[in-house]
């Protein structure tokens, strides 16, 4: 009771905070059940006239579960990919003594300042020449591997102790073995977060998809739903409602994995 | 820049050339052919183009049309990526703006021969708009819908300030006097919104003023002709005068939601809005043709038009379609689904109906005033550097005159780039 006496500003400062942060979100969910004229009226309305029908407008105007399908299918494959191959540099970048491997690593550096937009074509020529326009793989395959996920990984094994790896040396042990069985198991903070912030922005990721695939049938959530916006009016309810069903199983994963994901990121200084 | 745009188009072209047959689509299995055709607004124009390119089916049973849709702010990233690599899509849309550099490019397949082949008759079309998508005496486009710009007014405001309604002969000294009537800081309405747009705004007064924005010959800017800058100190005049809200605040506040929402008395906006002013509950607007400046009347014109892409596998197919598109029956399916004005003659009158009580018929009588909405082979080019200054001008402070004339320079220069 004294302490709650005390800490009632800091409280009151994190309410405030807290309820700035879920606005939006609440804001949302009401406007996905508003009927369009609601949604637009000035002065805003706050109660709905709980209209979910939108919810079902939307799985009418859009393949939504073969596109749920398709953003599940793409994020697990880039998130894997990236974990293995991510970390299988990192640890070489990190731990192995080769000629040239500070330059190839600036040199692979220099990747996080350039735009992504800037490879957008010879990314989609690759693709094309491969035959993937308008697959499943053709969405993944850009997504496998990068030089942030990278970077995070080698700084992560940078603060592992060296003692660790020279005693599995001592017992016969080679890179790769030690690799595998002693410094990934160590690095499961840091592979945590890096699967964490791959599988957000693999979810979210617009231009990509929407560039590579025509069809709604091989589209990700986030390139389907563009197809609800308008180019002078947008019915946004349907929008919200939309945009809502596609976040649900993001925010699922997040409560479930919540004790990990403060842990990763703390970790790692990143958001 | 367009060097630059010309070399990723060339290797692209190489590169397409190198993968051989490994693009799969539109194929021609038993003499059926597929189609793609682009668009970026679904929301509002999907059923009509679905309809469209089903009726063109039951016609042409070996041609089947497939849509794709993009939205319009990635639709032009996605068509200049799928270009580069020689996989844009048969047929798709074309605004007034690009047009110059997807032609000159060779991006689009010039299509005079085919209208003077069929004896198509283009004169179905506003004239303007046809003249908007010929390059160097070439037809590149067939006209799809137009568009063009209305005095939108909010009739509750006007009743309780008890002035008269505009209409079609209201000059700009009606305007300035209705403003100042209109205005009520008290109640945070204005008489007027001043926005630093172009289509919507200032290029009418340009025009209504007898100023230009580009020359005939597409190598002069107009920016620096007393008459532009007259059209322009008209938005400024009553910006000074407190009619109008500041652009900052209509930066930061869409001034179409202050006009829906009861805070704009007038506002210049496009044909285009139409059907968001009439879903807008307890919104009662009228719209009246543009007030007449010192030179008389004018409204900008623009419209899109369905191209075919120069490296189209289907050349003859794809020009049956962009014909069916430019067809009275494909024009009086999009004129029903009141999205937007369809090009074709005489049936503009579907999409007045479309919306009781808004008096669209205004946008279709300033046909003969319009103006075509200025372009040249790069307009982004000079595009960007015009919407920088003119916001500038509009701010409080600055001088509209020596802003255009910076301006005008500047335009100058990135025109004289253009071949």
């Amino acid at each position: 009771m004294r302490n709650g006496g005390r800490l009632w500003p800091v409280h009151l400062v994190l309410a405030i905070g807290a309820a700035a942060m879920v606005m939006p979100f609440f804001w949302q969910v009401l406007t996905s059940l508003k009927t369009f004229t609601e949604a637009t009226r000035t002065p805003p309305v706050w109660i709905p006239s709980f209209e979910w029908g939108n919810f079902a407008k939307v799985l009418d105007e859009t393949p939504f579960l073969q596109q749920l399908g398709n953003t599940v299918v793409m994020t697990t494959g880039r998130t894997l990919a990236q974990l293995l191959f991510c970390s299988l540099a990192a640890y070489a970048f990190a731990r192995l003594r080769f000629p040239g491997r500070d330059v190839i690593f600036v040199a692979l550096l220099s990747v996080l300042m350039v735009p992504g937009q800037l490879f957008l074509i010879p990314q989609y020529q690759i693709v094309q020449s491969l035959g993937w326009l308008n697959t499943l793989p053709g969405l993944i395959a850009p997504g496998m591997f990068s030089a942030f996920g990278t970077f995070m990984m080698r700084q992560f094994f940078m603060t592992l102790p060296a003692e660790v790896e020279e005693a599995a040396r001592l017992d016969g042990a080679n890179p790769l073995r030690i690799f595998w069985s002693v410094m990934l198991p160590l690095a499961r903070p840091g592979l945590l977060a890096l699967g964490v912030l791959t599988v957000l922005w693999s979810w979210n990721d617009l231009m990509w998809p929407l560039i590579v695939n025509t069809d709604p049938e091989s589209m990700p959530l986030s390139a389907g739903l563009s197809a609800l916006q308008g180019e002078h009016m947008t019915d946004y309810p349907v929008l919200m409602a939309g945009s809502l069903m596609a976040s649900a199983p993001i925010i699922v994963l997040f409560i479930i994995m919540q004790k990990q994901l403060i842990q990763g990121i703390a970790f790692t200084g990143s958001k | 820049m367009t060097g630059k745009i010309r070399a990723l188009v060339c290797a692209g072209a190489l590169v397409a050339g190198l993968a051989g047959c490994s693009s799969s689509d539109g194929g021609d299995s038993g003499g059926k052919v597929t189609l793609t055709y682009a668009y970026w607004d679904n929301e509002n124009q999907g059923p009509a183009m679905t309809k469209i390119a089903q009726e063109f089916t039951k016609s042409h049973p070996n041609i089947e049309v497939k849509l794709q849709f993009t939205p319009n702010k990635e639709y032009w990233t996605k068509l200049q990526t799928a270009a580069a690599g020689g996989t844009a899509p048969d047929v798709f849309w074309m605004n007034g703006p690009r047009i110059g550099l997807y032609a000159s490019q060779g991006a689009l397949l010039p299509l005079s021969d085919k209208i003077a082949a069929d004896k198509m008759d283009l004169g179905k079309y506003p004239k303007s708009l046809v003249d908007l998508y010929t390059l160097d005496g070439k037809q590149y486009g067939i006209p799809k819908d137009f568009d063009t710009i209305g005095l939108w007014y909010n009739k509750a405001l006007f009743d309780a300030a008890k002035v008269k309604y505009p209409d079609a002969s209201w000059t700009w000294d009606d305007v300035r006097a209705a403003a100042k009537k209109l205005t009520d800081p008290a109640k945070g309405v204005h008489g007027i919104g001043a926005m630093a747009w172009s289509q919507e705004a200032y290029y009418n007064t340009i025009f209504q003023a007898g100023g230009y924005v580009i020359s005939d010959d597409k190598k002069k800017s107009g920016f620096d002709d007393p008459a532009t800058i007259e059209g322009l100190k008209f938005w400024k005049d009553l910006l000074d005068q407190k009619l109008s809200p500041t652009v900052q605040q209509m930066t930061d506040n869409d001034p179409i939601e202050m006009f829906k929402s009861g805070k704009l008395a007038m506002w210049y906006d496009g044909s285009y809005d139409a059907s968001q002013y009439f879903k807008t509950e307890g919104l009662k607007a009228g719209v009246a043709p543009l007030p007449a400046g010192p030179k008389g009347k004018a409204t900008v014109i623009h419209g899109l038009a369905n191209v075919v892409y120069a490296k189209t596998k289907h050349p003859q197919e794809a020009w049956e379609f962009v014909k069916f598109l430019g067809s009275e029956q494909a024009n009086r399916i999009q004129a029903e689904s009141g999205a937007v004005i369809p090009a074709y003659e005489g049936l503009q009158e579907s999409w007045v109906k479309s919306m009781p009580g808004l008096d669209l018929q205004a946008f279709i009588d300033q046909l003969p005033d319009a103006r075509p909405y200025p372009v040249s082979k790069n307009t982004a080019a000079w595009a960007r550097l015009e919407t920088d200054a003119i916001t500038k001008a509009f701010t409080d402070g600055q001088d509209v005159e020596a802003t255009a004339k910076q301006l005008a320079t500047a335009m100058n220069a990135a025109l004289s780039q253009e071949k």
